[in-house]
């Protein structure tokens, strides 16, 4: 495949950030801060020189401990962070179902949330009326499409986001954990939309601590442990990398 | 000269893009400002006509200053102000308010300071039918000069988006800024001839008052609304400088910051 039509490719990425111990939120900390030449943060790599590629049609998962990276990397590949370093190539539509109901307003009804979320992925009025109808078939939500989204369970938001995500047709889809709230017949839908995403040569960015899922889904993992990629490869050989990481420490712990 | 242009150029074509959105946002703002009061969008046009009567009745009975139907004389000024300070208290949090999205979603971030000023500018819109309104009650003539009146229209809506991006930019960083920025406002408020005219201050001292930015687009305002005369052409100018000025500056910062608001929201 020529390098043109690599949907994602991340070149020696890292991503810093400033960890501040006591943030000046103020004008008087910072002055004080200045005055004693106090410097109150560290640098902290949260992505530490990564590089890898995803092909058309190919559903990555992204595995490791809390607070490994995983997250981070996902929304520099969504373009919410400008790495610190290194190049990210991302072709295509992209939707992003990082997190429960981001861009969805509490106040707003399920179908004006709709209108309000594609809108903030770029697409247009126009494009979200035509799709508006099968977002909510797919939800399945009932009469609650017209109740503000407050009043929502957790499963129901991620029904929602999930839907309007996936019906919008984008190139390139990142979740992150969400699908963990869904209950089983809806994850099951879900999975089937994920796996004919796929095969319409679409590119998934998977992020989950359910190693079932992974083994099930994924065509391929990444193992990432501190910021840098541990192992990358077939899903079942890297969940056994994984696991054998996670025995020493387990042990050191009791 | 050139990066000026550029600047604009870049501006006037982000707007266009994300015009959809920026609308969204700013009705969703105005929904959920009258959300859950039963009236709801009358409140838009009931809040300046509540407070034009409280206004005549004060200033025709207790207060008379020397300035016949003193309610259009210091509305014609007041309801502009009032898009202005509402627009800055507005926009000021409404980055570091859309925090949340910010760090999930990749989005333009000029849209949150953009619909902050779009929704007041609506109600600004909305404001003007209960002046009329008034204008007739009070059998003020009803001047054709309202016709100029998107022109000081213009100028101040892109002076208070310069000043928009400067402020909602400035809070990311330090959250002073949203109280330091009511103080300015109020003291603004004072220095700038809304409730008197500009000939109630000495003659010597004039010039200092001047130098005031919004004087300009001001006196277009009121002339258009309460003398029935246009501002002259200098006036005019000037008043479009500030805003071009403003404008610049504002987005200038705004634009050099903006990517790195998620690490700070």
């Amino acid at each position: 495949m020529s390098s043109s039509s690599i949907p994602i490719r991340l070149e020696n990425v890292t991503q810093r950030f400033r960890v501040i111990q006591e943030r000046p939120d103020t004008l008087r900390e910072l002055f004080s801060k200045f005055f004693r030449h106090e410097s109150s943060y560290h640098d902290f790599d949260a992505v530490k020189n990564v590089s890898f590629d995803v092909p058309k049609g190919q559903m990555l998962g992204l595995i490791g401990r809390n607070g490994s990276g995983k997250s981070t990397l996902l929304k520099i590949v969504a373009g919410v962070y400008r790495p610190t370093a290194g190049n990210v190539q991302v072709k295509g539509s992209l939707a992003p179902l990082i997190e429960l109901g981001a861009g969805f307003h509490h106040e707003l009804t399920g179908r004006e949330n709709i209108l309000l979320n594609g809108l903030l992925m770029g697409y247009s009025r126009r494009e979200m009326q035509e799709r508006e109808q099968p977002i909510i078939d797919f939800a399945e939500i009932g009469d609650f499409i017209d109740s503000p989204v407050k009043q929502y369970s957790s499963g129901m938001y991620m029904r929602l986001a999930f839907s309007v995500a996936t019906e919008i047709d984008p190139d390139i889809l990142l979740i992150d954990e969400i699908l963990a709230v869904g209950d089983a017949p809806f994850q099951q839908k879900c999975f089937e939309r994920l796996q004919n995403f796929r095969k319409g040569g679409k590119t998934i960015l998977f992020v989950t601590h359910s190693m079932a899922q992974v083994s099930e889904q994924c065509d391929r993992a990444i193992l990432i442990d501190k910021g840098s990629i541990m192992a990358d490869g077939r899903p079942d050989e890297v969940i056994e990398v994984y696991r054998s990481s996670m025995v020493p420490e387990a042990v050191g712990a009791h | 000269m050139w990066l000026k242009l550029l600047l604009m150029i870049e501006l006037v074509r982000e707007t266009y893009r994300y015009r959809e959105l920026i609308w969204a946002l700013a009705l969703k703002e105005l929904k959920i400002r009258y959300k859950r009061s039963i009236l709801g969008f009358l409140w838009a046009l009931l809040n300046p006509a509540l407070l034009m009567l409280v206004l005549t009745l004060v200033f025709s009975t207790l207060m008379r200053f020397p300035i016949p139907h003193y309610a259009i004389f210091l509305l014609s000024v007041l309801l502009p102000w009032t898009f202005f300070s509402q627009s800055l208290s507005y926009a000021v949090e409404s980055v570091v308010g859309n925090g949340d999205l910010i760090k999930k979603v990749r989005v333009a971030k000029l849209v949150f300071p953009m619909a902050a000023v779009v929704s007041n500018l609506i109600n600004l819109g909305l404001s003007l039918i209960p002046l009329a309104l008034l204008v007739l009650a009070m059998r003020h003539p009803f001047y054709w000069t309202w016709l100029f009146l998107p022109v000081p229209l213009l100028a101040l809506t892109l002076f208070t988006l310069g000043m928009t991006f400067f402020f909602a930019a400035a809070n990311v960083y330090y959250r002073d800024v949203a109280h330091i920025l009511q103080v300015v406002l109020s003291a603004w408020f004072y220095v700038t001839p809304i409730i008197y005219p500009l000939n109630f201050i000495p003659e010597q001292y004039r010039w200092i008052f001047k130098l005031n930015p919004l004087i300009y687009v001001i006196n277009g305002f009121r002339l258009s609304v309460y003398y029935g005369m246009l501002p002259k052409a200098p006036s005019i100018a000037a008043s479009f400088v500030c805003g071009f000025i403003s404008l610049f500056i504002g987005f200038a910062i705004f634009r050099k910051y903006q990517d790195d608001f998620v690490f700070y929201v």
